[in-house]
């Protein structure tokens, strides 16, 4: 006979990340009402279904501007850099405090590169 | 920190810290430098990044020289630092220094960003260090890799000239399929072997010799290094990419990417494959005959200053294969020390070349040299020693790199091979003595001459920008007032004594005493060859 | 399955992308090819990897994607360059959609 604990203590990580889950998404958004930029007056690109900059309806002329491609390229990028932390995973056990420093380094190094990108006006938008 | 850090070394790989400093110098030198150049302050990026980037390559080959002698696997044996490795490192932070004082005032450095230029060139020293450390294929590609990828993007750093930007893709798109194929010949050697590291090739190589996915393994391997080291039929790209680059770029390309394929090819070929030398010194023996002639033959007609040394290099490279087939620890050292003297040589070469581009607006063209014996002799001499050298004269370094190829190749009955390397010698006099004679026995343009206005507006040609650029004003700046004052005060561009560029005069004359001086007394450069020679110890 | 079913495929991706770098003019597909090649190697590895019952050949795949990934941001950064030079793009569109 299954008891009543244990029933809760097996979910209990699966109840722990809904429950997060759910109380981050409703901080963000709704931080994101009391932190974010207030225009005025709703602009155009606001009240369009997708708020992304990518135009809803599309002329036969249009092209992609330069900063898709670079901001594709910049994710490409940082996105894959994630690959080297799955190594790391699985030998986690095995290097302990080593690995922990080691990713340290990595993620210094990748952060080097952030602020690069970041100063040198490559995530604005143009 | 330190008690944190001694705890992880305990618990993760054996990593000999000391030994992997310069790499550790390498990339903090990178990061700062990149973000350094990101001040506003056109003092601090035109000044200071250069003067970091230098103290880091100081500091590496400082790092290098307290490591020598030290000749041990480090990181759970993946790399390897000893004689060869650091006799190398010292080569590549001679070429990057070389290649810093000639990117000083160029026009590409200042296009492309300092920071982003001068860490570039760091990173891509970083990856021939550990190409030529690699003592596993994994670290070997990596390696490959990190020195070819910023290399492609130094090429297209001038980049309002469209030629620079070509130059760039197409270095990248040819040297990803030499990286694609060596990767598929790493594939097939993992195969074989069941492991990636040296140690798993050198078990199995002995009875893998005859095996077909081996061989394949080998082939595609020599291949794919083959098309870093620009040895023919691997070449086409050389003159092509050469010529685009921005000179400075090319230079440190020529030395530095050449020594960085040679080290990877000893490493790897004279190190695990050693046992499999039937199978590939007779295809690096024929690669090694076609490639002399192929060079030597296509710079004859060549007008263009950096295609010419593109074939030259060509050539050379067939010359310092000779020292890699014969295996003995004799012809390591002769590569070594061709590979050496071979640095000093084109340094000088591409100085001159440098400092021409900017004062005639002619480009690399042979004619931007005509007349420079009578008015330039700081730029003539190095430039005739450099010619005089690469094509083997006695009393230049070159004449005892040649000497000293030739006996290694005798020595292990290779002796037409050294036949060979003397014919091509005998060709290349051809087209290094058509230089010389450019510097001394033409009268320079009359144009230039009288000093007389070769009106070149800047923004108008490329060459012209790098000329305006050197004499310190802004390129960009100038197409914008001279488009707006209805085209008036154009720049002028003279054929003169008139922009001072005393660090690279300085590196022209600097490779030339050193050209000498190694012809003089070739003994203390020798000693290190044959200290890198004999890390090796598998050899005879 | 043999192994030998894995190398003829990765042979096979390798010598289409070869082939296609040798053949294709729009930089774009010389690029695709080029991941061609280099993902053709990756499956030699990781196929090889499986055989010897060896972890290095998929840290080695691991490792050359990040390196592709490196290879066509450059590649794609130097088309994007190029173009922008002879043709400059239309950019006045999306200029009032920045909210």
């Amino acid at each position: 006979m299954l008891q009543i604990q244990d029933v809760i203590r097996a979910y209990l990580p699966a109840i722990v990340f809904v429950v997060l889950g759910i109380g981050l998404g409703a901080v963000f958004a709704s931080l994101n009402s009391v932190l974010g930029p207030k225009p005025k007056h709703a602009r155009r690109a606001t009240a369009e279904p997708y708020e992304s900059g990518l135009p809803s309806e599309v002329k036969k002329t249009m092209r992609f501007g330069i900063s898709f491609y670079l901001v594709a390229m910049l994710f490409i990028l940082f996105d894959i850099e994630t690959i080297f932390l799955f190594p790391v995973a699985m030998q986690l056990k095995a290097f302990g405090t080593f690995a922990l420093i080691e990713i340290s380094v990595f993620i210094v190094l990748l952060f080097v590169a952030f602020i690069y990108v970041w100063r040198r006006g490559a995530l604005e938008w143009k | 920190m330190t008690g944190l850090l001694a705890q992880a070394t305990t618990k993760g790989p054996p990593i000999n810290w000391e030994a992997l400093s310069p790499f550790i110098a390498l990339v903090a030198g990178g990061c700062i430098v990149l973000l350094v150049g990101l001040a506003r302050s056109a003092f601090i990026r035109r000044q200071v990044v250069p003067v970091l980037t230098l103290l880091t390559l100081g500091a590496t080959a400082g790092l290098g020289v307290w490591q020598w002698d030290i000749n041990e696997g480090i990181v759970a044996n993946a790399m390897v630092v000893d004689n060869l490795t650091l006799a190398l490192t010292m080569i590549f932070v001679a070429g990057g220094i070389a290649a810093v004082f000639l990117s000083w005032r160029s026009i590409a450095s200042a296009e492309a960003g300092e920071g982003e230029y001068y860490a570039l060139m760091l990173m891509s020293i970083l990856g021939m260090l550990v190409l030529v450390a690699a003592n596993d294929l994994v670290v070997l590609f990596i390696g490959f890799e990190l020195l070819s990828i910023p290399l492609y993007v130094l090429c297209a750093t001038h980049m309002r000239r469209e030629q620079s930007l070509e130059s760039g893709l197409k270095y990248l798109i040819i040297g990803s399929v030499g990286s694609a194929t060596l990767l598929y010949g790493l594939a097939m050697l993992y195969g074989a072997a069941g492991g990636t590291n040296y140690g798993d090739i050198a078990a199995v190589a002995a009875e893998m010799a005859d095996d077909t996915l081996f061989m394949v393994g080998i082939g595609l391997v020599l291949a794919g290094l083959a098309f870093k080291a620009s040895v023919a039929p691997f070449h086409q790209w050389t003159p092509d990419v050469y010529e685009g680059a921005p000179t400075p770029v090319t230079g440190f390309m020529a030395v530095a990417t050449k020594a960085a394929a040679f080290g990877v090819i000893i490493r790897l070929f004279v190190g695990p494959l050693i046992d499999a030398t039937t199978t590939w010194a007779p295809a690096f023996a024929t690669l090694a005959v076609i490639t002399i002639i192929v060079g030597n033959v296509g710079a004859l007609g060549q007008s263009s200053l950096k295609r010419m040394l593109a074939y030259s290099s060509v050539a050379q490279a067939g010359y310092m294969i000779a020292g890699v087939v014969v295996t003995t620890q004799l012809g390591i050292a002769a590569t070594v020390f061709y590979l050496a003297i071979y640095v000093v040589m084109n340094l000088a070469a591409f100085a001159v070349i440098t400092a021409r581009e900017r004062e005639t607006g002619l480009g690399d063209d042979i004619s931007s040299l005509y007349g420079l014996g009578r008015d330039r002799p700081f730029l003539a001499w190095p430039m005739t020693i450099a010619m005089l050298a690469l094509a083997g004269f006695p009393v230049t370094a070159g004449f005892f790199g040649k000497i000293y190829l030739i006996n290694a190749a005798v020595n292990n009955g290779y002796g037409w091979l050294g036949v060979v390397i003397v014919v091509g010698s005998a060709i290349s006099l051809a087209y290094y003595l058509r230089v010389v004679a450019a510097v001394w026995m033409r009268e320079a343009p009359a144009a230039s001459t009288s000093l007389s206005a070769v009106p070149i507006m800047a923004g108008g040609s490329p060459e012209g920008d790098e000329a305006a650029y050197a004499a310190g004003r802004e390129p960009g700046a100038d197409v914008g007032r001279v488009v707006s004052e209805d085209f008036g005060e154009p720049s002028i561009i003279t054929s003169g004594p008139r922009i001072s560029q005393p660090e690279v005069i300085f590196v022209a004359v600097f490779c030339a005493l050193v050209t000498i001086a190694f012809g003089v007394y070739p003994e203390p450069l020798m000693d290190v060859a044959r200290d890198a020679g004999e890390a090796l110890q598998s050899l005879r | 399955m043999d192994l030998i079913w894995y190398l003829i495929v990765s042979a096979l991706i390798f010598c289409i992308g070869a082939g296609g770098v040798l053949t294709r003019r729009n930089p774009l597909v010389v690029l695709l090819c080029l991941e061609l090649m280099l993902n053709a190697a990756n499956l030699a590895l990781v196929a090889f990897a499986r055989a010897h019952g060896d972890m290095g050949g998929q840290i080695f795949a691991l490792m050359v994607m990040v390196v592709a990934a490196c290879e066509v941001a450059v590649g794609l950064g130097l088309v994007v360059a190029i173009y922008r030079r002879r043709l400059p793009i239309d950019v006045d569109e999306l200029r009032e959609l920045q909210g």
